[in-house]
């Protein structure tokens, strides 16, 4: 290869280097297109992307969708009932307990002061307060035996998020986008949709790219204007106004372009600015649920206030999986599901909030043929313990943190349907039976991607790092549809 | 021939061409398989199948499988057939078709070798004669100066070397460019910012021939130039404020001292071979005296150079050994990419597969920072830093810390009297029959505690779990039981009137009974004068709240013991008291005299430990000792002793320094220069800044090349001299404006027949929105600007404030520090400022030879609607309007001259008048139309290029 030739080739490969961008808009890199591999891969930097790659095998799952409920939600009060509990309300529990609040600590059983009732045709029992989900018993995979064994919130949401408990690791949504790459050019690959009430425990940490590049960051649809940053200007400044910027731009620029005839890098950054518009139209189109039926807008819930604004996360969810978004996540508030106090009162709120909405998007999709290739995900980083926090009565009782067994469940994207996956102990303590690690979960969700949890591996300080790290992460039969 | 004679001329530069007949083993096939097969068939020992591809004779003779190849007959040549085959090489990679091809004739034709094979494979003999001659290698001889057609077009012999290939295309210069653009391009070459309207003006009206060069004087004497011109050297010293390498990537507090040392000397023009040797080996420049002279202080702090790659060893959690040696690894590519613009990284598992860089090479470089880099003697970031502390300092230091001491014994006094008080409030709620035994169980320490104890403690988690840390939940507790007395109070005391009403009703004569019970139902203002005079006999009926101890003594002693209690309660705020005590602490610290530190390199006296040559890189699997040395292409294996004679440190450091700097270094000089010309002309004569390897580019002007590196080594390594030199060559004063003519010839201008149109770096566009919004803060030197995460995850300049769970808090500003240079932003490896690393920032990993230049839709973007940029629009209205006032012509003018260092053409004004009339329109009254206009200049392309 002659100079030119090289000089040719190195300006091509800059041109398709991208840009690391901690924008949250860093996802529209990909526009460029490099159409060859570089020759030398070992001396050449890498290149990052988020150009659709081939998963390493089939995949079951294309894009996943995580409804997490920070905080940790109750499992003997929601998913898995307890009588033994029941039979023991109020008796000193019989075991050993560890305590996260000690000044309000107690020994006394507390029973669950919620009825359970068999749902569907595959009669999983289900608490009287999440009567939606109740509805699509048949077709989620209820996983009972969950464990992080890490008993504080940042550090289970961590590992349960990045897969180690410690901050500073590439969340999954990154993993995944950095795996797989987006199917959207005109939208971010990863988003995370966070409530208007607030940031979860651990705040921009649960959406952090960690040491990937910053193109693989989960982009924040706020609660409110502008939605997303840098894609939108302040308020004042859309429309006519915008338009008019735009027009006067291009014309200063058409004519600096004038003088500088050929000049192919100043018309490529003409031509960004309307693909940059473009986007910025993308985006709100795709926040636009006022284009949505009245039946749908009824069937997450948006017609009443209680339901109205998670509801409304869950619909702009599934009009992102449409268009092409790869991985969102929904958070409730700070520590909504910390339920330390006043569970009798805070928990039916709690699940009045996202039941609707959660089980309308299980069964939109499903109605949408989207299902099977979405992975759905609804649960928090613990659950909650068997006995009494803060013994000053009825109304003010609470459970107090367990992450060494609770639930969450899971639908669509390859996981079996109307299933019980794995047990607790007679008190919903200890996971016992089929104990589901989050690493075992981890390597269960990219092998439905078609993800070789030992081949997506990014080089980092000299070693090759991946979202296991070195854990014993297992694909679960059991989690999956036909065992595969 | 003649129709391209430009091409003719690139096909003989670059050699790689050569005809079938001419195929030698040395030249044409062995760098094939050096590349591909040696790793298995030939180093290290490592002869898979017996086979080994060194010599053209090994091969001939072949291994397991019998000859390899068959001189003359391609079709009977094992090799062949493999490699055709794509089993060889094995994986995804294989041979391009072109080497295949190369092979095969090379087998048809017999197999030439270029001479006699030698008897057996030594280190040595790695380097061939074709690897002796490339380019790179040979010594800087500076050439003759060209004569050109038109003598008149040149200012400086520069411009002889760029014309005189130029004519000999048939081309020429562009003409001059205009005075505008010049002003606008070489504040920005020089200095990063834009000229204000009063230095174009200056600088425009100047008649004098002189006035360019005055300008040129100007500009490189500005504070300005040192900001600007030192961020380049960050760039391949890889400057980090932070440690990288672990998720916390703790912060570096002492590295901005470095990056001050590099603006200085940028500023001072220092000497660059002195500046090399500093930073190399400043610790043994320096006087070896305990107390330290600002000299020294320079030179140790030159040496954080070499304390700039990642370095995780202060973090737990990792593999120290591989975390130690990989500081190391990211040391030495540090130096060979920065100074010898060669990857000598790559043969720290392998000999390197195209350059003549043996492994053994790269642990000789490795032996010259062993002693102060050992990872057997490892000292972490802390304990390598240098205190700036006087004497008197330290005394001092050491006086506050006693008086902290202090408090800490009373702070601890005062743990110990809640712990036990909180014990009891405990113990006071449950059965009195507990308490004795379960204080015992308490007390006793946890390694003594009998069965017993622990199934009690067990039983009652809320008296086990009483300790220091978690007083402030006990504090909680006692504010909800409080609450719960108030409730309890406010009951009684209702219950305590109504009783106290109803027995003195009752204790009325029975006549007046009714009377009473009537009167007090009634409002005090409709009651009747008999009711009142009723009532004022038996006062005790209209028993209130503030009244009840007169009539009720029992039930007011009562209430108040509740009262009492609850206050009790309220008051004992554990928590809040012992913080005092930290406050306390904190404030008295306050006092210490703040310690400086320099992040240095420095090597133990008499420290010479072995370096071992480490089989495929792996620290696990040392082989051979090797010596300190240079590269042995460059006849340096031996130039460095393992000790010198006249330090107390080995002085290895030092003496490699020298050798880079002794102007007989081939790379050194020429690298540098290299970048000099690449920072004006957007392109190096090199294009590969940091390879001048076989897979970099060849120089596109060689002998200009070796004639600006041999004028730089003559001045004396002076900088700005060569900047001099290129500033006022014709070449760099030429227009930028694409000609029919070049374009033809060389679309890609590598002939340099006109100036490029280059884009803004990231930090030039930061600063040049900051200074046309006229925000710039112009404050040099010091601690970096803090970078945040905002709520979204964006990073953005900031103090960061966070709670206890990583939410953000509302912080204060940073009082202007925001608009500071970008050179004083911290550059945390795992926070890259959004808006620099949307224009192409680096990352250091470990550091960046060269930067990318991306044209991607996230920048327009970030121009569109960041709320950095609305901000600086904002900003930019507001001075206009102080400058001009409020009439919209003249606001557009100053707008024009303010962003691109010229007025508006007439069809300009007309256009801007009519947006700003536009923008009225579209936006709320209480919106500045102005500021819009502001946006709009500062997102074109005339703002983000120079032209």
């Amino acid at each position: 290869m002659n100079v030119i030739q090289q000089i040719a080739r190195r300006r091509f490969l800059q041109r398709g280097a991208l840009n690391l961008s901690a924008l949250a808009t860093a996802w529209l890199i990909g526009q460029d297109k490099v159409q060859s591999e570089p020759t030398k891969p070992d001396l050449e930097r890498a290149a990052f992307n988020l150009r659709p790659k081939p998963p390493h095998r089939e995949p079951r799952a294309r894009a996943m969708i995580s409804m997490f409920m920070q905080g940790g939600p109750s499992q003997m009060d929601l998913l898995d009932p307890k009588p033994e509990l029941n039979r023991l309300d109020g008796q000193k529990f019989p075991g050993n307990i560890k305590y996260d609040n000690a000044a309000q600590a107690s020994s006394k059983v507390l029973g669950s002061p919620w009825k359970f009732s068999r749902h569907g045709e595959s009669g999983i029992d289900i608490s009287e307060l999440l009567p939606h989900l109740g509805g699509i018993a048949d077709d989620i995979l209820l996983v009972r035996s969950m464990h992080t064994g890490v008993n504080n919130h940042g550090q289970s949401i961590h590992a349960l998020n990045t897969g180690r408990s410690q901050r500073g690791r590439p969340s999954l949504g990154s993993w995944m986008t950095y795996g797989l790459g987006s199917e959207t050019s005109e939208l971010p690959a990863y988003v995370a949709m966070t409530d208007p009430n607030g940031l979860p425990v651990e705040g921009v940490l649960n959406w952090s790219n960690g040491w990937l590049p910053s193109l693989y960051q989960g982009t924040v649809i706020r609660p409110r204007e502008p939605r997303i940053l840098n894609l939108e200007p302040p308020s004042h400044l859309l429309g006519e106004t915008q338009n008019n910027y735009l027009n006067f731009v291009d014309r200063l620029n058409r004519s600096h372009l004038k003088e500088h005839p050929g000049e192919s890098e100043l018309e490529a950054r003409i031509a960004n600015y309307e693909l940059a518009a473009r986007m910025q139209s993308a985006a709100q189109e795709a926040l636009d649920i006022k284009q949505e039926t009245m039946a749908t807008h009824r069937l997450y819930g948006l017609d009443k206030p209680e339901t109205q604004e998670f509801g409304t996360r869950c619909l702009i969810a599934r009009r992102l999986v449409e268009r092409g978004v790869r991985f969102i996540q929904l958070f409730t508030k700070n520590q909504y599901w910390d339920h330390h106090g006043s569970i009798r009162t805070a928990l039916p709120k709690s699940c009045m909030k996202v039941d609707q909405g959660a089980a309308a998007l299980v069964t939109d999709l499903k109605q949408r043929g989207l299902l099977d290739s979405t992975v759905v995900h609804w649960g928090g980083e613990m659950g909650r313990l068997p006995v009494i926090q803060n013994d000053a009565g009825n109304a003010k009782v609470g459970r107090d943190h367990n992450t060494y067994g609770f639930s969450m469940w899971l639908a669509g994207g390859g996981f079996r349907a109307g299933q019980i996956h794995g047990a607790t102990d007679e008190f919903g303590h200890h996971a016992i039976k089929d104990i589901v690690h989050h690493y075992d979960y981890h390597a269960t969700l990219l092998h439905l991607f078609g993800l070789d949890p030992d081949r997506l591996v990014f080089r980092r300080a000299g070693r090759e790092q991946n979202l296991l790290d070195g854990q014993s992460g297992q694909v679960i039969p059991g989690l999956l549809r036909n065992n595969i | 021939m003649l129709r391209y004679p430009f091409l003719t001329w690139l096909i003989l530069m670059t050699a790689t061409a050569v005809s079938a007949d001419g195929l030698l083993f040395e030249r044409d096939i062995r760098p094939i398989f050096k590349t591909h097969c040696f790793h298995c068939h030939g180093e290290d020992g490592v002869q898979e199948s017996d086979l080994d591809l060194r010599l053209r004779r090994w091969i001939v003779a072949g291994g397991e499988s019998g000859p390899s190849i068959e001189p003359g007959d391609p079709s009977s040549s094992l090799l062949l057939d493999r490699v055709s085959s794509g089993e060889m090489p094995p994986g995804d990679k294989l041979l391009p078709e072109s080497d295949v091809e190369k092979i095969r004739q090379w087998i048809a034709r017999g197999a030439p070798t270029a001479r006699e094979e030698p008897e057996t494979v030594s280190e040595e003999d790695l380097i061939t004669e074709e690897d002796k001659l490339f380019w790179a290698f040979q010594p800087i001889v500076r050439p003759k100066i060209p004569n050109v057609g038109d003598p008149e077009l040149t200012q400086n012999p520069i411009d002889n070397f760029i014309l005189a290939r130029l004519e000999s295309q048939e081309l020429s210069f562009s003409e001059a460019v205009d005075r505008y653009p010049f002003m606008r391009r070489i504040h920005m070459d020089i200095l990063g910012l834009p000229p204000t309207p009063e230095d174009v003006k200056r600088y425009t009206t100047n008649a004098s021939p002189t006035a360019t060069k005055r300008l040129i004087e100007q500009l490189l004497a500005s504070p300005a130039y040192g900001e600007k011109w030192g961020r380049h050297w960050l760039d391949i010293a890889g400057y980090a404020d932070s440690e990288g390498y672990t998720e916390d990537d703790r912060v570096r507090e002492s590295a901005f001292r470095y990056r001050d040392y590099v603006i200085r000397a940028f500023n001072a023009d220092k000497k660059m071979d002195q500046f090399i040797r500093e930073q190399l080996a400043g610790d043994e420049l320096a006087s070896s005296s305990t107390i330290l002279t600002d000299d020294d202080v320079q030179k140790l702090t030159a040496t954080g150079f070499l304390r700039m790659a990642a370095d995780g060893t202060a973090s737990s959690g990792i593999d120290q050994d591989l975390a130690r040696n990989q500081t190391m690894s990211d040391t030495i590519e540090i130096v060979s990419t920065s100074l010898m613009g060669l990857t000598v990284g790559c043969a720290k598992c392998h000999n390197h597969r195209y350059d003549p860089i043996s492994q053994i090479d790269y642990y000789r470089i490795r032996a010259i920072f062993e002693p102060a880099l050992d990872w057997k003697l490892w000292r972490n970031p802390s304990a390598r830093q240098i205190s700036l502390y006087s004497d008197a300092e330290r005394q001092k230091k050491k006086d506050i810390e006693n008086e902290v001491a202090s408090v800490a014994a009373a702070k601890k006094k005062k743990t110990e009297y809640y712990i036990s008080l909180t014990l009891e409030e405990e113990l006071s709620e449950l059965d009195e029959s507990l308490r004795e035994s379960l204080r015992t169980a308490y007390t006793t320490p946890s390694d003594k505690r009998t069965a017993e104890h622990k199934q009690l403690l067990k039983e009652y988690p809320s008296v086990q779990n009483i300790s220091p840390g978690s007083l402030y939940l006990y504090d909680r507790r006692r504010d909800e039981q409080a609450r719960g007395l108030d409730t309890l109070r406010s009951k009684k005391e209702q219950q305590f009137i109504n009783e106290t009403r109803q027995r003195s009703i009752a204790e009325a004569p029975l006549d007046v009974q009714e009377a009473l019970r009537d009167a007090t139902g009634i409002k005090a203002s409709e009651r009747s004068q008999q009711q009142q005079g009723l009532l004022k006999k038996y006062p005790a009926v209209l028993v209130t709240k503030s009244n009840l101890a007169t009539f009720n003594a029992e039930a007011a002693a009562e209430l108040k013991d509740l009262t009492e209690r609850a206050t009790l309660f309220r008051k004992t705020k554990s928590a809040d008291d012992l913080k005092s005590y930290t406050d306390q602490i904190a404030e008295i610290r306050q006092r210490i005299p703040k310690e400086g530190f320099i992040r240095a390199l420095t090597e133990p006296k008499g420290h010479q430990p072995a370096t071992y040559l480490f089989h495929r890189g792996d620290h696990q699997q040392p082989l051979q000792k090797v010596a300190p040395g240079g590269l042995s292409i460059l006849r340096a294996s031996q130039a460095i002793a393992p000790q010198s004679e006249s330090l107390a440190t080995t002085g290895r450091r030092l003496a490699f320094a020298k050798h880079l700097t002794s102007g007989d270094h081939p790379l050194v000089a020429r690298v540098i220069v290299n970048r000099i010309w690449a920072q004006f002309f957007g392109r190096g004569i090199v294009a590969s800044l940091g390879d001048f390897g076989k897979l970099g580019e060849r120089p596109t002007h060689p002998e200009l090349l070796d004639w600006l590196t041999s004028e730089f080594v003559r001045s004396g390594w002076q900088m700005k001299h060569l900047q001099r030199l290129i500033l006022s060559s014709a070449t760099y004063q030429q227009s930028s404006r694409r000609r029919a003519s070049l374009e033809e010839v060389d679309p890609d201008n590598l002939l340099l027949g006109r100036m490029p149109v280059r884009r803004l770096e990231s930090e030039a566009l930061r600063d040049s929105l900051l200074a046309v919004s006229g925000e710039l803060n112009r404050e040099m030197y010091g601690q970096a600007v803090p970078v945040r995460e905002d709520e979204v995850g964006q990073i953005v300049i900031g103090k960061e404030m966070l709670d206890g769970e990583r939410k953000p808090v509302k912080g204060s500003g940073l009082g202007g520090q925001e608009m500071r240079r970008s050179i004083y932003v911290q550059v945390r490896r795992s926070r890259p400022l959004a808006v620099l690393e949307t224009f192409d920032a680096p990352r250091m990993t470990p550091n960046c030879s060269q930067r990318s230049v991306s044209n991607v839709a996230p920048q327009p973007l970030m121009m569109m609607n960041s709320d950095f940029s609305i901000r600086c629009s904002e900003r930019f209205a507001e001075r206009i309007r102080k400058e001009v006032g409020q009439q919209t012509p003249q606001q557009a003018v100053r707008a024009w001259e303010l962003a691109f260092g010229r007025a508006p053409e007439d069809g300009e004004l007309q256009a801007a008048i009519q947006y700003l009339e536009q923008q009225t329109k579209s936006l709320p009254d209480n919106k500045d139309p102005l500021a819009t206009l502001c946006h709009a200049l500062i997102s074109t392309n005339q703002f983000l290029y120079i032209d």
